[in-house]
């Protein structure tokens, strides 16, 4: 099976510091990737680089077969994004904001209307439907958001953060569609620093730090890697260079003389 | 969406055949532009913004409300014609103010309005491809110029036609073009100006310095102009008679306009139409260059929220914190330890950094400052004699700044409350802060020290000179008195922590706290006419005005938790 994304050597610099240090990933349809890494590690310029935000790097990405350098329209139209930082036009209605997302995707009108109404409604915001979103709860802003990278029904998500701000109830929902989009043939290039939903969510985990990935595979494999531990644990083991409990025991000596 | 923005929309619509063939997706040009068009009608334009409070209806409609405005100021720009005896120095005079209102007007809207960066991120991952995405730019960017300027120059429109008929307005629609393009092309110049000069994360603090001036200035040009030139010189003031004239790019587009409207091939007034085609052709020309490429980047790293751009703080390096030492020393003498002073200094540095309180009360302050320039300029009998022997007019200036200082402070006063961050006030109300009044008085004496003081001293200095020293008991007695007055508004009105509010919330009180702040100075002031001359009595009162001054600060001071509003906020 070809690869329904594809990175070879990539790097990527921000002045004199480098920011990506030679990513190679494959990932094949209907994975959930779940694409983990410290702060400051590279996992948001991998995302704006495959999202095509980023267009001055090195190396090669190919989506579905698509060079993103040669047809970065043709890619973004695969794409679905979430962004981690709730932006959107907030002084339109939701209905309105994702009527223009539909439009940029080129949806027909009637579809993207019914669509619209639908995932509105399924996330429990009939109600606000025709609100202003300015005045709307980080929850509800993000359910836009996931409503707007789903709208066209693309091949490849990419969620960032996708469950800051959502109430326990919505979590689920939005778990439970992460499964039902991946059983879909849908790829899920999942960031988060949630190492718990991470666990459970995906069947890839990517692991980066100072750009480069320093581990890859399923959830049982890094077990058997790095010892019988839970995500959050190898995560640190990894990542870490002093020992996490010292921190920890350096704040407590603050409070002494 | 209203019919202006409909018609615009049609309006720039209609070379779509060529847009096409460019290779812009249609759709996708409209869509963008409606929605921006439709976010714009909901947004309060930069015309209103510096004067108007936050409105408790969602805005609605505000293009034809900002049209409105638009077009009143350009009937105001009509006075323009009362001026000089020729065209030329009327039409001098109309484009110096035309140029100088629209550079400010769009210094502000370019960052807030026209390149909101939040399109890199909604936008740009979508399948749209650059082209469009920079036509729709800047076909807003037309749009929202025209929305400003077809108002603007209609009224002036109307009256050269009726005066002169075609050959008056044609050329001046031509012209007003012209105008237009050289703004933009300054307001570009001035942003990669400031640009260079700062740090992106600066900019915006820069900005909103320029709209303080520009607010001021238009006060003091109202207020003083027509006061400070007699009417008889006006009319009869011809713009040749300044003989660099010439060098300037208003009276460029003016002798276009003579040239266009004498319509004489051979007139010498052709080398400056000339120049009227040429400027703006060769300042789009460097924008396009030069500006453009850099220009979006650089403003995109502005409203940036990426930790890339964000200021490398340096190893060992300390953090030098700006409140320097003599604020702290100040506040050790004029506040309590603990809570007051710790209120003192917070309320400093919040004042000397929040945006949002600089552009509400520093041009308050700035029309104060012109009001006392008018005091004395309006006054024809006015001389240093009398203002040396405080009699007739001398006297009255004297007690006017004296008493119109603390209007200065009024709006601090009011404005205090506010933040764009008023949630951080829960710092407050977690904490076991014993006297919230400590909170509102250290605040208080922060802002009368801040803006206060500086007023103090200079009235000090200038009246010491020009009086003497028999002065000192007078003005000491009136500086208490507005101290008092600051201190009693302050009372009745800092119900409030600071910057514990919303700006949208206005209350209902105002009106009752507007009459006392404009009434007490009255009666006081009144008073103290009266008891000039008399030096006991002076002194007596003197010392019952520091005494209650006194007193006033310590009640605010004992403010308790029962008299201030604890807020609940919303996650």
């Amino acid at each position: 099976m070809d690869p329904i994304i594809s990175l070879k050597n990539v790097y990527k610099s921000y002045g004199a510091k480098q920011v990506l240090k030679g990513i190679n990933l494959d990932i094949y349809p209907g994975q959930v990737i779940g694409y983990i890494g410290p702060n400051g590690a590279g996992k948001s310029t991998t995302v704006k680089i495959l999202c095509g935000l980023i267009s001055d790097y090195e190396g090669e990405v190919s989506i579905e077969g698509i060079n993103l350098k040669q047809d970065p329209i043709a890619v973004k139209a695969k794409i679905g994004y979430v962004p981690e930082l709730a932006e959107l036009y907030d002084v339109l209605t939701p209905v309105e904001f994702l009527g223009f997302m539909g439009e940029l995707y080129n949806m027909p009108k009637e579809l993207a209307t019914d669509r619209i109404t639908k995932m509105l409604a399924a996330f429990g915001l009939e109600a606000n439907m025709h609100q202003r979103m300015d005045t709307f709860s980080k929850g509800m802003r993000q359910k836009v958001l996931i409503s707007s990278g789903l709208l066209h029904n693309p091949d490849i998500i990419i969620l960032d953060e996708p469950l800051s701000g959502l109430d326990a109830n919505s979590v689920i929902i939005v778990k439970d569609l992460i499964s039902k989009l991946a059983k879909d043939g849908k790829t899920i290039f999942y960031c988060s620093h949630m190492m718990d939903v991470v666990e459970k969510v995906s069947d890839r985990i990517v692991l980066i730090n100072e750009g480069t990935v320093i581990a890859d595979g399923s959830f049982e494999e890094l077990q058997q890697q790095q010892g019988n531990q839970s995500l959050e644990k190898i995560f640190a083991h990894m990542t870490s260079k002093d020992s996490l409990s010292d921190a920890a025991d350096q704040l407590m000596n603050a409070f002494g003389n | 969406m209203n019919i202006f923005n409909r018609f615009f929309l049609r309006a720039v619509l209609l070379p779509s055949g060529l847009y096409r063939k460019m290779g812009v997706n249609i759709p996708h040009l409209k869509a963008i532009l409606t929605t921006k068009l439709m976010m714009d009608d909901r947004r309060v334009s930069g015309i209103q913004q510096t004067r108007k409070k936050k409105l408790k209806k969602e805005p609605k409609n505000t293009t034809i409300g900002s049209m409105l405005a638009t077009a009143i100021m350009g009937c105001v720009f009509l006075f323009a014609f009362s001026v000089g005896k020729d065209y030329l120095t009327q039409l001098t005079i109309y484009f110096s103010f035309y140029i100088f209102t629209l550079t400010s007007v769009l210094i502000s809207d370019f960052t807030s309005v026209l390149i909101d960066v939040r399109d890199n991120l909604i936008i740009l991952p979508k399948p749209v491809n650059d082209k469009t995405f920079v036509l729709a730019r800047l076909l807003h960017v037309v749009i929202h110029v025209s929305k400003l300027v077809m108002p603007m120059a209609l009224p002036t429109v109307i009256a050269l036609g009726i005066k002169e008929g075609i050959s008056g307005f044609l050329p001046f629609i031509f012209l007003v073009i012209a105008a237009t393009l050289f703004t933009i092309f300054l307001i570009n110049a001035m942003y990669l100006l400031i640009l260079k000069f700062t740090t992106p994360e600066r900019f915006k603090s820069i900005i909103s310095y320029f709209q303080i001036f520009f607010a001021i200035f238009f006060y003091a040009g109202y207020q003083l102009v027509p006061r400070l030139v007699s009417k008889t010189l006006i009319s009869g003031y011809s713009i040749a008679s300044f003989k660099y004239a010439f060098l300037t790019v208003p009276y460029w587009f003016a002798a276009g306009w003579q040239y266009l409207h004498d319509f004489q091939w051979n007139s010498p007034l052709f080398i400056y139409f000339l120049l009227t085609i040429l400027l703006p052709v060769f300042s789009i020309w460097i924008v396009i260059k030069y500006f453009a490429p850099s220009f979006n980047r650089k403003l995109s790293m502005i409203g940036g929220s990426e930790s890339e751009t964000a200021p490398v703080q340096q190893k060992g390096k300390a953090i030098v914190s700006t409140t320097s030492a003599y604020i702290s020393t100040l506040g050790g003498w004029l506040t309590e330890k603990g809570t007051e002073r710790m209120s003192f200094l917070h309320t400093w540095k919040m004042t000397g950094r929040s945006r949002d309180f600089k552009l509400k009360v520093y041009p308050s302050v700035g029309y104060i400052a012109v009001y006392m320039v008018l005091l004395f300029v309006n006054n024809g009998k006015l001389s240093l004699d009398n203002m040396h022997n405080q009699t007739g007019p001398g006297k009255f200036v004297f007690m006017s700044v004296i008493y119109f200082s603390s209007f200065a402070l009024m709006m601090a006063i009011y404005q205090l409350a506010y933040s764009d961050k008023y949630k951080a006030a829960w710092i407050y109300f977690i904490t076991p802060i014993q006297s919230p009044g400590k909170l509102l008085s250290g605040a208080l004496k922060s802002i009368i020290v801040k803006l206060y003081l500086p007023m103090v001293v200079l009235t000090c200095i200038a009246a010491l000179i020009i009086v003497g020293p028999q002065v000192i008991p007078n003005l000491i007695f009136g500086i208490f008195n507005q101290i008092l007055i600051i201190t009693f508004v302050g009372y009745l009105a800092l119900r409030d922590i600071p910057f514990s509010t919303q700006q949208a919330s206005v209350k209902g009180s105002g009106f009752i706290r507007g009459l006392v702040s404009m009434i007490l100075p009255l009666i006081l002031g009144t008073l103290h006419f009266f008891v000039y001359p008399y030096l006991i009595v002076i002194i007596v009162l003197g010392i019952l005005s520091i005494i209650a001054s006194w007193l006033m600060m310590d009640a605010l001071k004992n403010k308790g938790w029962g008299k201030i509003q604890v807020k609940e906020y919303e996650s």
